[in-house]
């Protein structure tokens, strides 16, 4: 799949200073390396990749002037192209591609024909948005196509195979590929792109991109150098491989970049995908304090400030943003979530209309919409949004699991349970998933799935400890008194680990359950510590105290009691075993025959 | 038999029966295509009367709707068609068209204002109403919509298409004219070609709205009415991916995909499909004002329904059955009686694999009646039929509610059903044993004209009913001994229905049969062995039955007799009557082969009894045929002949050209065995009686190949001939015997100890 080392043709003797180790010991070394590359992607105006760079080269302790670097000699190919290369690249930098291409056209060093093709990529992209808008037919908009995108594709290849390339050619080759949706072809010349260059972070995003499964990153052949490692947590974050992703940048702060913004926010948003709300929220604030005009990633800083219903704060992170710079997809976002969460749904969905009309691919804002549909109760619209956003990505576990949340408000169990499965099978280890499919199964009276479900969603590690309480009462309906018992016990056992104090409705319904099967197995004493437990609750106070005169009547009439002093609990050895959720689990096997 | 296929209950796009394009709104938009047919239109507008013959003119007329209905397409290939109706005008549109690309972007602007111009007038040429009008109209409408930009855009892709028409016809004519400059373009140009493939599929370029719905519904109706003439799966869906790529709010696209991944059997991309439809249409249905709130909710019940329907197709049927019960209570909760009665259709159908209730269907037809559904009534009459037959009704009531559903079907057009409904009456003789009525029908569909509309040339479509009557063809003919001209209609089906279709099955079952029967007559054992696998694959009951005689008549009779009981169990449990009376049969021959006649006849009883009941008059009369035997073996050869004499008239009339020689032959031994009490004169004329009839069995079964039998009956005329004392009769007749016994290696079965 990718080009083995030994093909690749080395780096230009220009940049000598380009092939890097793969050991962090000298940071010094790294910084030089970076300061460079910042100043290279910047000359060659790929603005994405210097701006990451000079972030993370800002994030080391700068150099002394003796270390510093002196720029990189002047060819005599770039002596020769020295003007038209300073007045393309001036036209680049006010957006007149067309002009800076046709001043490069026919130059020789590597920089000028690098810019010259990059000119004509990003004309061919500008024009491409530009026809969208104009285009001569509604079903003509899904054909509008960068133009020169296959004339680039060809002068490329050739160029490739004569092994004419640079890092950057390759870098550029590959996006051309990628756009042409030619995926194997453009993985293969990215990863030889890396290995020319590894520096250079935009070719190792591409790949990030690319890259759908762990199997596929097994077969890459990647450069042995520390830009892997920054790969590598990058694509464990998106991949959802969030434990490896966070060991990895737990090693890249211990070796020194803990000051790096970029390094900070992957962690946070690593939590919020694991849904450790707290820790990413102040992963979030520690980095809004470094860096207050941030705007990147600060859709999922929204997103955590609404779990947690946090009100003045979004309004804050809302206004702030929309001083920064009220056009961009984040800003858009933050402001629909803070409607949102102030019930304003009409207007929460303007904005995440506006987020999607600047950036019709940003995949969250569909979601969104489709939430703040649902909100509305506007079904149909729902539909469509979550439908919009599976198109985007079909790996969306999210808009998977509102299709389903939509058609369970539409009365509809049996239909939604394909899409809670499709939302399962891409969360598997999601316990809110699995108890979706519980309901619905109950609903069916497929009492037998709905027990599998529930019981997964408790052993996957259940967010919201509803899973256990819903088995104890499938297993009450079914007169297995027993099992119930034992899910009743095992929830509150949960419930009092976690030592928080937030009010379980179920908790009394569990006591008094637990009261009454050890008063049928005519276990006094726990009986009455359960009792007991169920005065504290106000629903199930007359029935505790019943069941205790009860218990002491029946005390009396039998032989004298053992014990005085009340057992804490009745917790069977086995029951207090692991519960640990395994880490990566499959799918459940629900039933073979559906999809 | 024929049977009522599920997917004619429900389709989405069909009411009662028709398919539908749906119509949302007529968007069209002008394209280099267009205009080079605008220009057609233009020119046949301007050169009158005179200049173009009638049959010229005509075959323009015909070319016109395909060309304002289909997908674009290239220049050259639009040329070829217009010069093969009429080359003249195929001349002036190439110059008008060349003068235009060449020429500026004025003479394009100076067209559409003269197309107006066809409206005007006294007599205009063109009808504002008509076809042309409203196409012209619609491009007019399209062209003054469009922007600054947008125009030069339309005006650089005529050039486009102009210069594309044009190098490929001059690629044509010189193609030897290659110098090395060229060369080296056309490399470039193949080297962008490669880069292309993944595009070519499409090289017709984005359909408009309106030529898609027309690709969709074509699609459609040919999936249903005619599989081989619509796109091949792996095709179909590229189109369709094409097409949801540049308008994936096209929803029926998806519900097309649906069907063509039924046609493939794959579960999953269908169910993704089909409930892919449901989301989008759901979505349509909200937007258009006029449906409301009704429309919406209607989609979701029937995307429940349809849910339903799909996994019954796989089998699926306690997941059919949970999405039914879902369509079913939302149905209920909005008073939707139409969807309702859907329902309880495909509830009939779901309840048909498991218990045979037929409540259910009479009150789904009152129903139906009373909604006013001819189509789901008349089918679920013919369901009705089906059952009944099976459970054994009397065949005058049967045909009395076939002709009443014709009744129906006729008066609303409904063709389809009136095909299954021939195709169920040629099923219903040959259940009956009625084989020239069931002849007679089954040649009736045949040789009928479909009311549908049929691609030229094809007077019929190549549905479910017309497999199923040329199949039943096939056997019948093949009863009669008629090999050749089975195997012809079985080379038809093949055409007609490729292997990889959806109804390739049925032939495929009915032409192992018959090869099955020949090889057993032929006895051919092995050979019949071999093909029980390919007739279990299609039809298990059958395989294994078939499995059963085959170990028979290779005298393995323990395991044929406990895969008979087996067999017999399971027959019983799921009411196949026809098949529990074969096997029954099986069993007796089994009994009295292992020289216990005596322990048959209850089981022939039995068997006599059940085909009384059902009245399968073919099943019964061979049930007597063996009934006979058994007496024939106990020494009672009188009461044989009698009861023979009351059979032997439905076989000759009736049966297959085997049971007659059987029944022939059988008539011959009693009459020889009873005549064994007679005197002299009165036996010499009954052996010479038993002679001819042996002699008619011989040539019964020399017409189907039945050699052992041939070599039995020759023997046992051999036999009388000597007990007659002729001499010279009776040694032609044993060099015969000798010629056959030597080719055939006897199992050791006593030669007269068989039916």
């Amino acid at each position: 799949m990718a080009a083995s080392p030994s093909v690749v043709p080395m780096a230009a003797p220009v940049m000598p200073v380009l092939s890097s180790s793969s050991d962090f010991s000298n940071l010094r070394e790294i910084k030089k390396q970076l300061l460079l590359i910042a100043g290279l992607t910047r000359e060659r105006g790929l603005l994405h990749s210097s701006k990451w760079s000079a972030e993370l080269a800002f994030s080391l302790p700068a150099l002394p002037l003796a270390e510093l670097q002196p720029p990189p000699p002047i060819t005599e190919e770039d002596a020769q192209d020295m003007d038209a290369y300073t007045l393309a690249k001036a036209y680049f930098d006010v957006k007149e591609y067309d002009r800076a291409a046709h001043f490069l056209h026919g130059c020789n060093s590597k920089k000028a024909y690098f810019l010259y093709m990059y000119s004509r990529y990003l004309s061919g992209e500008k024009k491409k948005d530009d026809e969208t808008v104009d285009s001569l037919g509604p079903l003509e908009k899904g054909q509008v196509k960068n133009e020169a995108l296959r004339e680039l594709r060809v002068e490329l290849s050739k160029k490739h195979q004569a092994r004419e390339l640079d890092g950057f050619g390759l870098y550029l080759y590959g996006v051309v590929l990628r756009k042409l949706d030619l995926v194997k072809e453009a993985i293969d010349v990215f990863v030889e792109a890396t290995h020319v260059l590894p520096l250079h972070w935009g070719a190792w995003l591409e790949l990030c991109n690319l890259i759908t499964d762990k199997e596929m990153l097994k077969f890459l052949s990647l450069p042995d150098t520390w830009m892997k490692e920054f790969f590598l947590a990058h694509i464990y974050t998106e991949l959802q491989l969030i434990e490896e992703a966070l060991q990895k940048y737990q090693n890249l702060i211990d070796v020194g970049f803990s000051k790096s913004s970029y390094i900070v926010s992957q962690i946070a948003v690593a939590y919020h995908n694991i849904r450790d709300i707290d820790k990413a929220l102040s992963i979030f604030n520690e980095l809004r304090k470094q860096d207050p005009y941030r705007i990147e990633n600060m859709d999922t800083f929204s997103n955590l400030l609404y779990v947690r219903s946090m009100k003045s704060e979004l309004s804050y992170l809302a206004h702030n943003l929309c001083e920064i710079d009220k056009y961009r997809v984040e800003t858009c976002c933050v402001i629909g979530n803070y409607y949102s969460l102030r019930s304003q749904h009409e207007k929460a969905a303007l904005y995440f209309q506006r987020a999607l009309k600047l950036n019709p691919r940003y995949l969250g804002a569909w979601t969104l919409m489709g939430h703040e549909y649902m909100e509305m109760k506007n079904t149909s619209a729902a539909i469509q949004a979550y439908r919009h956003a599976i198109e985007v990505n079909k790996r969306d576990y999210r808009a998977w699991y509102g299709l389903g949340q939509t058609y369970e408000i539409l009365k509809m169990p049996f239909y939604c349970l394909y899409y809670y499965r499709r939302a399962h099978q891409l969360r598997p280890n999601d316990s809110r998933m699995l108890v979706a499919l519980g309901e619905c199964y109950e609903k069916l009276n497929q009492l037998v799935e709905a027990k599998k479900c529930y019981w997964r969603a408790y052993a996957v590690g259940d967010v919201e400890k509803m899973a256990l309480v819903k088995l104890a009462k499938l297993h009450e309906q079914l007169t297995e008194s027993e099992q119930a018992a034992q899910c009743y016990i095992k929830y509150i056992q949960d419930i009092y680990s976690c030592g928080e104090i937030v009010e379980h409705l179920e908790e009394s319904t569990a006591f008094r359950y637990l009261a009454q099967y050890y008063f049928k197995c005519k276990l006094w004493d726990e009986a009455s510590t359960c009792a007991q437990k169920c005065c504290a609750f106000n629903d199930t106070r007359e029935e505790g105290k019943a069941l205790l005169r009860q218990i002491l009547q029946l005390r009396n009439q039998g032989e004298t009691p053992s014990t005085e002093m009340p057992a804490p609990f009745f917790l069977p050895a086995s029951l207090s075993a692991n519960n640990t959720p395994t880490r990566r689990v499959s799918p459940l096997n629900l039933s073979s025959v559906t999809p | 038999m024929a049977s009522v296929h599920e997917s004619l209950y429900f389709n989405p796009m069909m009411t009662n029966g028709v398919v539908h394009a749906n119509v949302f709104g007529i968007k069209d938009w002008v394209t280099p295509y267009k205009i080079a047919v605008l220009v057609l239109l233009n020119e046949m507008g301007r050169t009158g009367e005179g200049a173009v013959s009638l049959m010229e003119r005509r075959r323009l007329n015909q070319l016109l709707l395909p060309l304002l209905q289909g997908p674009d397409i290239t220049l050259s290939k639009l040329y070829k068609l217009i010069e093969e109706s009429c080359p003249q005008l195929a001349n002036s549109v190439q110059i008008r068209i060349k003068l235009m690309a060449e020429g500026e972007l004025k003479d394009m602007e100076q067209f559409f204002d003269d197309l107006s111009d066809s409206f005007s007038g006294t007599e205009p040429e063109v009808h504002k109403t008509s076809v042309v009008g409203l196409f012209l109209r619609h491009m007019i409408l399209a062209y003054s919509k469009l922007s600054f930009s947008q125009v030069f855009k339309l005006y650089t892709a005529l050039q486009q298409y102009f210069q594309n028409g044009e190098k490929k016809s001059v690629e044509d004519t010189d193609m030897e004219l290659t110098s090395r400059e060229e060369g080296e373009r056309k490399m470039e140009k193949e080297e962008l070609d490669v880069s292309i493939r993944e595009e070519e599929v499409s090289c017709s370029g984005p359909l408009s709205q309106k030529q898609a719905e027309f690709f969709l519904s074509q699609q459609a109706s040919l999936l249903k009415n005619d599989e081989t003439k619509a796109l091949t799966p792996a095709s179909l869906q590229k189109e369709l991916n094409n097409l949801l790529k540049f308008n994936p709010d096209f929803a029926e696209a998806h519900y097309l995909s649906y069907l063509n991944n039924l046609r493939v059997q794959d579960v999953f991309s269908s169910t993704h499909s089909l409930l892919h439809y449901f989301d989008r249409l759901i979505l349509t249905g909200a937007e258009s004002k006029s449906n409301g709130e009704e429309g919406y909710g209607r989609s979701l019940r029937y995307a429940a329904l349809n849910l339903a329907a799909l996994h019954c197709r796989f089998g699926h049927y306690q997941q059919a059955e949970l999405a039914l019960q879902e369509a079913i209570r939302i149905a209920q909760e909005s008073n939707d009686h139409v969807c309702l009665q859907h329902c309880l259709s495909w509830l009939y159908v779901l309840g048909q694999k498991r218990s045979d209730s037929y409540v259910l269907l009479e009150h789904s037809v009152k129903k139906a009646v009373h909604f006013g559904l001819p189509y789901l009534a008349s089918l679920g009459i013919q369901s009705l039929v089906q059952q009944r037959a099976f459970a054994g009704k009397t065949a005058n009531k049967l045909m009395d509610a076939l002709k009443d559903s014709d009744l129906l079907h006729w008066k609303h057009s409904l063709s389809e059903l009136i095909d299954i409904s021939i195709a169920q009456k040629t099923a219903i003789w040959r259940l009956y044993g009625r084989s020239t009525m069931a002849l007679q029908q089954a040649q009736m569909l045949l040789s009928m004209n479909s009311l549908e509309a049929v691609n030229a040339g094809v007077q019929q479509n190549n549905t479910e009913s017309f497999a199923v009557a040329l199949c039943h063809l096939a056997e019948l003919h093949a009863e009669q001994g008629c090999f050749a001209a089975a195997s012809e209609v079985l080379k038809h089906l093949k055409e007609r229905f490729p292997p990889n279709s959806q109804h390739a099955q049925l032939w495929m079952l009915c032409d192992q049969k018959i090869q099955f029967d020949r090889a057993m007559n032929d006895g051919k054992y092995h050979l019949a062995d071999s093909l029980v696998t390919g007739i279990t694959a299609l039809n298990s009951i059958e395989g294994v039955y078939r499995k059963a005689i085959v170990l028979q008549a290779q005298n393995q009779m323990s395991e044929a007799h406990k895969l008979l009981q087996k067999l017999l169990i399971h027959c019983q449990k799921i009411r196949n009557t026809e098949m529990v009376i074969s096997v029954l049969l099986s069993v007796a021959e089994l009994y009295w082969r292992s020289s216990s006649p005596t322990i048959a006849l209850p089981v022939l009883l039995q068997a006599l009894a059940l085909s009384k009941e059902y009245r399968l008059q073919y099943l019964a009369s061979e049930t007597v045929l063996n009934l006979a035997f058994a007496q024939l073996i106990l020494g009672i050869p009188e009461q044989a002949l009698s009861l023979l004499h009351m059979a032997i008239e439905p076989i000759l009339a009736d049966g297959a050209v085997l049971d007659k020689g059987r029944a022939m032959f059988l008539v011959a031994k009693c009459q020889v065995a009873s005549a064994a009490a007679y005197d002299p004169p009165k036996k010499t004329e009954a052996l010479e009686a038993a002679i001819e009839n042996l002699n008619e069995a011989k040539n019964y079964f020399a017409k189907v190949d039945c050699k052992e039998q041939i070599r039995d009956v020759v023997y046992f005329q051999a036999r009388l001939y000597h007990t007659l004392g002729k001499t010279q009769e009776r040694n032609r007749c044993a060099m015969l015997f000798r010629q056959l016994h030597q080719e055939l290696p006897s199992h050791g079965v006593p030669l007269i100890n068989h039916l």
